[in-house]
């Protein structure tokens, strides 16, 4: 039994993304460097032999899944538990938290100009959102984040990985792009690198490495 | 950021444009998403919002389906014509020359769309990205999802097969209209069926003269009845309090009370005390029995 077919057992039993660190409890013959090297072989082994799943990394959670060529085939089937298409209130409500947390309602709602209770209470029950905290106002309004879930269901590494302002087009700025300043644009949102580092709440909330 | 733009437009261009606005409120899920459709669509500038004209067209779309929409979405969408108008009025308020502005009263304004545009973006690349990531297929089991029967073979049907099936369809019958008579309900009838309950019984609810039938007619012809017999001093009405009881007294209790002459044939509201005046043999008490239902 090669270090390479326990760890492949191990991911292909599991549900969920696991860790080097998870995959090594398997065996006392495994630890975190025998496990990486044994993922990248197993790689190299499903792309040679053209398998249709590969090892699909993100972050530091590793699984086995389908390659996406073979999406039209498997949509015929109903496969639970699949994640959901997100409506496009709730895609834009995540945008907004994903840059501004911690947020709270009454917030979020000033940017997008209508009432968003009912779009947090989805995003809650997707767990792509989670309450990180308290405001200091009046009535101590809950406020919040993005959680580790919401960087899977985008296949995001990080927050640092969310579009920064300056790459994206913004249409309407372009009739007098000389007057749009890179500091007008950037003082619209505080990058996510800039949230973190303020050591705000929701840098030790979102991406936690798996303990 | 310069310049008013609330000069008067050319009227026929503002005209125009106006009328290539009516777009369905509907379509928008929030006044931002409206305004930032007017502004784009027209190619203005954002840096130089024409805050009349802008305004006009809001509202123009506002009121065509602003009736249709939830109370609270529709506020929404008036909280910003609202805004539009405050901006408006200031821009418009005359400034003495040396006196500038912090701000323009269009800045903050134009921030929000901004924002708002850029938030949009990111919910595009967010939603391309979770598309992306839906390909990837893990464990979990597979039901077949239902599909729709297949109809085997084509089907054809001839054109003589259709007019052999045509022809097979009966005539529909004739239509016959039945009427249906309604039975007239005389007012003598009701006087006879006063009568004959009044010999049985000293006193008569009024109510239960048409029994069953709640008809219009029966109703009617019941009170005329009434009143005849009243008139012709065959029975008295009388009711003990407003909105109660009605009761008919047969003129049996007239002769017992022997106090005709005093009787009142009138309809009217009296009060217990007031009976006992007219009537000697009559207590309040009697008169105040427990309702017999009808």
């Amino acid at each position: 039994m090669s270090p390479e077919q326990i760890v492949e057992a191990t991911l292909f039993a599991s549900q969920t993304p696991l860790t080097p660190r998870e995959i090594a409890r398997a065996d006392e013959s495994l630890d975190v460097g025998v496990v990486r090297t044994a993922l990248d072989g197993l790689r190299e082994r499903y792309e040679g032999d053209g398998r249709a799943f590969q090892v699909y990394q993100l972050g530091d959670g590793y699984q086995i899944l389908t390659r996406p060529e073979f999406a039209p085939y498997l949509e015929r089937f109903d496969s639970v538990p699949r994640p959901p298409s997100l409506s496009r209130a709730a895609l834009e409500t995540l945008a907004i938290i994903a840059y501004r947390q911690p947020l709270g309602r009454i917030e979020l709602e000033e940017i997008r100009g209508v009432a968003s209770a009912s779009v947090l209470r989805t995003l809650q029950d997707w767990e792509l959102i989670a309450v990180v905290g308290r405001g200091e106002g009046l009535g101590r309004p809950l406020l919040y984040g993005t959680t580790k879930h919401f960087l899977d269901h985008f296949a995001l590494q990080s927050l640092s990985d969310l579009p920064r302002a300056q790459d994206l087009p913004i249409s309407l700025a372009r009739t007098t792009a000389e007057e749009v300043t890179e500091s007008d644009i950037g003082s619209l949102v505080r990058s996510p690198e800039t949230s973190e580092a303020t050591g705000s709440m929701s840098g030790e909330e979102v991406e936690t490495e798996s303990p | 950021m310069e310049g008013l733009s609330t000069a008067v437009p050319n009227r026929l261009s503002s005209q125009q444009s106006e009328d290539t606005f009516l777009v369905e409120l509907d379509r928008f899920s929030g006044p931002l998403e409206l305004l930032l459709h007017l502004i784009r669509s027209q190619d203005i500038d954002i840096f130089d919002i024409p805050i009349s004209q802008i305004t006009r067209q809001f509202q123009a779309v506002i009121e065509s389906g602003i009736e249709d929409l939830e109370l609270d979405r529709a506020g929404e969408f008036l909280e910003l014509a609202a805004t539009l108008i405050r901006i408006k009025a200031q821009l418009l308020l005359p400034r003495p020359d040396d006196v500038q502005w912090d701000e323009d009263p269009r800045a903050e304004l134009v921030r929000r769309l901004l924002e708002y545009e850029l938030f949009q973006e990111v919910a595009g690349v967010l939603g391309g990205a979770e598309a992306e990531r839906r390909r990837h297929f893990g464990k979990g089991y597979l039901a077949l999802r239902q599909q729709p029967e297949e109809v085997r073979g084509k089907l054809t049907t001839t054109l003589a097969e259709l007019i052999e099936v045509a022809g097979a369809i009966p005539e529909p019958d004739p239509v016959t209209t039945h009427v249906a008579p309604t039975r007239v309900v005389t007012v003598e009838e009701k006087m006879s069926a006063i009568r004959t309950h009044l010999n049985q019984t000293d006193r008569l609810l009024f109510s239960r003269l048409f029994g069953s039938w709640r008809d219009r007619e029966h109703v009617v012809a019941a009170l005329l009845a009434c009143l005849e017999l009243a008139r012709q001093q065959v029975l008295r009405i009388e009711q003990v309090k407003r909105f109660g009881f009605i009761w008919l007294f047969g003129d049996n209790d007239r002769k017992k009370s022997g106090s005709g002459s005093k009787t009142t044939n009138k309809v009217r509201p009296s009060d217990a005390s007031k009976l006992t005046d007219v009537h000697d043999t009559e207590t309040p008490s009697e008169l105040s029995l427990a309702p017999v239902d009808s």
